[in-house]
């Protein structure tokens, strides 16, 4: 793919070519991986090790196998319920940010006037203090003084949910504040995509008739594919490794009903005993799920590829 | 800096008309919406832009929040019921902003924004050279072990920071960058998000455009820094700006790393302000040192984001 | 095309040159002098501390040692207060901690004696006088870790004008928490008017479980198998903020209050609080940030009347604040930094810490009298009796699990003030988690 000549040679000749295409395409990737492979891949490589292991942070790991896991699978019922609560906040958060920041970034794609604004106000969120982000979200789902709730007393609803202050709706609270900080920062990469697709693509369609729904279905979203895959995986991990916005809305509460996992890693690395051997199993947890999502995202994106 | 530039080839100025080919010669308004019905678009904009109003007073509630708090004193922040103007207003926050001193040791808001500066503006251009180039060799060059390279530095991206910050922060100190600007640069410099990024946008640049650079004699770094990297100039943008946004708040690395006030970041120095449940918190001037730590990254925003919506082939090809 | 790349050269040059001029002055910013090259010069210890703009505390210990002992010098690295466990345990880790360790949070001392980073002080701590109290805390498998230097307890804060306002007579001493309930109601229903509430109990766990462990009879936070005896509390709690008289846990949450602007600025009448409110108090009067009010100081609400009445020990809790010691000092520096420790628990130590406005962990009048001689406290005799005499059971006593136990018991305490889980759900939950961590 690499070179115009690679039509039939001696054998030879093609693995010069192949050693000589591995060391080019080493010499792009040095740059980033020497870095993150010293500052980030060893931690993780140490990280795995730890995971079969108890350890404080001091001394020599000691090996116990797989009792971490055991543990945390079979008497561990906080675990059980930070998974779940992961699980359930990345597959409300995937799809409504995904839409939400599509939907702004075609919204916005525009050259009008005062759009500068609004494109700064969508990624303002972002910007903005995530304790600032908790503390007005928290003001504004106040079950009994805050506005959200006088708004639903208002239009009719007696009984309005309790938002962060109630099991049942907690999530919901801060599913809807994750979209909203969120949406902004993915409509900048959509906003990116969307500069990629050929404009007279669109000019020829408009000869031609087509609505602007059909615009859209047959050429944006076939033009964001790279786009969207970026973003989809991207967000399928940052969900699933949620942590800061979850921790400064709700620490994790009421009980544990928004209680996730970084949270709990966190719990039990710096919160409680030091106990990183079994954090470092719960991480690995994670990575694994994410991964296995990752890889099915890739094999799906291949197969649409061809 | 001149790594993606080796020089042994013959490289025209600006790339010949035989380079891009493939690529249509760009209108001046690419993505633009139907020109017809003019009656039926005023209105439609009007809507449009009462619409984006209110969305925008939605956006922008908090920051409202972290203005009006700015402007009063400290125990009237937390009221019930909340207060969305000042009674009175301590203006004068945002100059004690300014002298206050938080730690024992000699550092103010100045020196941390300065610090925040340097990291961010750093950061980002580490991470835009090196992610672009890495991704150049992940998308254009085939060799074996690639495709799970990949995926690993993607994966790694699963696994959360603060479960391997310790192991992490002793290799750091046991070469000494503990408590420099160092630590943090190399930190965030290096990560897979830009990699990942750029490769997907290399991939909506045609092959062909390559191909024939390759037969003018263009080498590969040729074509990375004269072809990919000028094609890509919204995807570089975007990642400009994440990577600068994300430096510029974050918060757990560089308190961890960062020990000496004078070596502090803006968002490490602002919560000195918000003090442990036993004393008293000074959150009138925290969030006057918000909103100033906003500010700059709003002006680049502003700025910046005409990129955005630049059509790549406009960006790339009027030279 | 060609402007863009210069822009982008130009940029890279700029930062290559801001980033070595950034870690050249990192670099000569970071020349402290270790003082260690000097011939015969003074020992130099380090000590870690928080916020020294508003903790003046470990100054103050310092510069007490010092000036009685000229041979030693203390250099203390300041740390932020809400991070410090986790900026510690990194340094633990790195192997870069202090010689003498803080312990800011007793519940932590667990997790520091498994990582190795406190030194066995059993010596220090044996040969302490009878009337520090504390020590007990960083104790584990019989081995003392901590020596306390200060201890804070709870106690009732009340707003004296407020309660003269509503016609009700000020808290005497007498008052059990069913006492503190009606009294709750009553301050509420007579200042309506003002949109006062009888009552400010903060979000924490600790203000209602400290109490329920310290006094129920036969409680212990640690057992693991019961924890029933907490009902008692919550349903009493429950019902004070359905009827109003105390603020919601739900408002308190979404609203983030803080007990120093309920308090301070006259939205509640009486608050039980720990001893260190006391000097925020003041110091909040003083510059403005709290309404200016009389208020007072009373023994905290208790279990039943057998332990109330001026002529009893009140039962109430807090956790004491204690220095430990790195393993690895020894000779001078260690016998040096073991001085210090016996002198930050020495009446002389206590009467200095006193005079700003801190606990003491040394139980002495001198003590008492510096205590009470600061300007723009409370002095009534129910004040100085809440503070000098009292029974102060440890919040988090020393058990090898006590972080895991107390998670697991906050998570019940959210789960039932928000009221999104019934009393005994929620304390069966709780019981389920903590038997799986003990087990």
């Amino acid at each position: 793919m690499t070179t115009a000549t690679t039509t039939a040679r001696p054998v030879r000749r093609r693995s010069r070519l192949r050693r000589r295409n591995t060391l080019l395409g080493l010499s792009f990737i040095a740059p980033n991986f020497i870095g993150f492979a010293v500052i980030t891949l060893v931690p993780i490589l140490i990280l795995f090790y730890v995971a079969f292991t108890q350890w404080y942070a001091v001394g020599t790991p000691k090996w116990t196998g797989l009792a971490n896991f055991r543990k945390l699978f079979l008497h561990d019922s906080t675990f059980i319920d930070a998974l779940i609560n992961t699980l359930y906040y990345t597959a409300a958060h995937l799809p409504l940010t995904l839409a939400a920041s599509l939907g702004l970034a075609v919204l916005l794609n525009r050259k009008m006037r005062g759009m500068a604004f609004f494109r700064t106000a969508a990624f303002f969120p972002y910007v903005t203090s995530i304790v600032a982000i908790a503390l007005v979200w928290n003001l504004m789902f106040s079950p009994d003084t805050g506005p959200i709730n006088q708004l639903l007393r208002f239009i009719g609803l007696s009984d309005p949910p309790g938002w962060t202050v109630s099991s049942t709706w907690a999530m919901p609270a801060v599913i809807i504040v994750g979209t909203w900080r969120e949406m902004g920062y993915y409509m900048l990469l959509f906003l990116a995509g969307l500069q990629t697709i050929p404009a007279q693509l669109y000019e020829a369609a408009q000869v031609d008739g087509a609505s602007a729904w059909s615009r859209f279905w047959h050429i944006t979203l076939p033009g964001l594919r790279p786009t969207t895959f970026f973003i989809t995986v991207m967000l399928t991990i940052e969900s699933m490794k949620v942590f800061d916005l979850v921790f400064v809305m709700t620490a994790g509460g009421p009980g544990t009903s928004t209680l996730v996992i970084s949270q709990l890693i966190w719990r039990r690395a710096f919160e409680g005993e030091g106990e990183f051997g079994y954090a470092s199993a719960i991480a690995l947890v994670l990575f694994v799920i994410c991964l296995g999502f990752t890889l099915v995202q890739f094999v799906i994106n291949r197969r649409s590829e061809k | 800096m001149t790594a993606a530039d080796p020089g042994s080839e013959p490289r025209p100025a600006v790339p010949t008309a035989s380079a891009a080919p493939a690529q249509p010669a760009s209108p001046d308004q690419p993505a633009a919406p139907a020109r017809y019905h003019r009656g039926r678009r005023l209105t439609g904009r009007v809507l449009l832009y009462l619409g984006l109003a209110g969305f925008a007073a939605f956006l922008l509630l908090p920051f409202f929040w972290m203005v009006s708090s700015s402007l009063k004193a400290n125990n009237e922040v937390f009221t019930i019921p909340v207060k969305w103007i000042p009674e009175v207003f301590h203006w004068e926050n945002y100059v004690d902003i300014w002298t206050v001193q938080i730690s024992a040791a000699a550092s103010n808001m100045g020196s941390w924004l300065k610090n925040t500066m340097i990291l961010s503006v750093v950061v980002t251009l580490l991470q835009l050279f090196t992610g672009s180039f890495a991704a150049y060799g992940f998308s254009r060059i085939r060799f074996p072990g690639r495709d799970t390279l990949f995926l690993a530095y993607i994966a790694t991206i699963a696994v959360p920071w603060q479960a391997y910050m310790i192991p992490q922060y002793k290799l750091m100190s046991q070469v000494h960058l503990t408590d420099t600007l160092w630590s943090i640069i190399i930190l965030q410099a290096f990560g897979a998000f830009g990699v990942f990024l750029m490769k997907q946008f290399y991939e909506t640049i045609p092959e062909e455009l390559s191909e024939s650079a390759r037969l003018d004699g263009l080498s590969e770094y040729g074509i990375y820094w004269r072809i990919m990297l000028p094609l890509s100039g919204p995807a570089i943008a975007s990642l400009a700006l994440l990577t600068f946004v994300r430096t510029w708040n974050d918060f757990l690395g560089p308190k961890l790393y960062l020990r000496s006030p004078q070596n502090y970041t803006i968002q490490v120095g602002l919560k000195l302000f918000q003090a442990d449940p036993m004393g008293s918190s000074l959150y009138g001037l925290m969030f006057a040192g918000s909103v100033l730590s906003v500010l700059p990254v709003a002006v680049i925003f502003l700025l910046g984001q005409r990129y955005f919506v630049e059509g790549v082939a406009t960006s790339g090809l009027k030279g | 095309m060609k402007k863009t790349r210069f822009g982008l050269l130009a940029a890279l040059a700029l930062a290559t040159a801001l980033s070595l001029t950034a870690c050249g002055s990192g670099d000569t910013g970071d020349t402290t002098d270790t003082g260690s090259d000097e011939p015969a010069g003074p020992v130099t210890l380090t000590m870690s501390g928080w916020s020294f703009q508003t903790t003046p505390e470990f100054q103050v210990l310092v510069d007490a040692f010092e000036a009685d002992n000229s041979d030693v010098k203390i250099e203390l690295k300041e740390y932020d207060a809400n991070d410090y466990e986790t900026l510690m345990l990194a340094d633990i880790a790195s192997g870069t901690a202090t010689d003498i360790i803080t312990i800011k949070q007793a519940k932590f001392t667990n997790q520091w004696v498994n990582q190795g980073a406190l030194a066995d002080i059993s010596s220090v701590v044996s040969a302490l006088p009878n009337n520090v109290s504390g020590a007990a805390s960083y104790t584990v498998n019989g081995v003392n870790y901590g020596v306390p230097y200060r201890q804070d307890s709870w106690v009732l804060f009340y707003n004296k004008d407020l309660f003269d306002k509503a016609g009700i007579a000020y808290p005497d001493g007498s008052w059990t928490w069913d006492d503190y309930a009606a009294q709750a109601k009553a301050l509420t229903q007579a200042l309506s008017a003002d949109g006062v509430k009888g009552a400010y109990e903060h979000s924490w766990q600790s203000t209602l479980q400290g109490f329920a462990n310290a006094q129920s009879p036969g409680a212990d936070v640690t057992n693991g198998a019961d924890y029933t005896y907490l009902k008692p509390y919550y349903e009493r709690v429950l019902d004070l903020q359905q009827s109003g008289a105390q603020e919601t846990y739900g408002n308190i949450t979404t609203n983030k209050l803080t007990y120093q602007g309920q308090f301070g600025k006259q939205s509640a009448a009486m608050m039980a609080m720990g001893s260190w409110y006391v000097a925020t108090l003041i110091a909040q009067q003083a510059s403005g940030d709290a309404d200016s009010f009389a208020w007072g100081m009373a023994p905290a609400p208790q279990y039943d009347s057998s332990t109330t009445g001026t002529s009893k020990t009140p039962i109430t809790f807090g956790d004491p604040t204690g220095l430990g010691l790195n393993p690895k000092l020894e000779g001078d520096k260690l016998a040096a930094a073991q001085r210090f420790l016996q002198f930050a628990a020495s009446e002389e130590a206590g009467v200095a810490l006193a005079q700003i406005g801190i606990l003491s962990s040394v139980a002495a009048d001198s003590v008492t009298q510096a205590y009470f001689a600061q300007a723009g406290i409370a002095t009534d005799d129910l004040s100085q009796f809440a503070i000098s005499t009292h029974d102060t059971r440890p919040e988090n006593p020393p058990h090898a699990k006590i972080a895991a136990i107390q998670t697991a018991l906050g998570e019940a305490h959210s789960a039932i003030m928000s009221e999104s889980t019934p009393v005994d759900d929620a304390l069966a939950d709780a019981t389920a988690k903590i038997k799986d961590e003990l087990a």
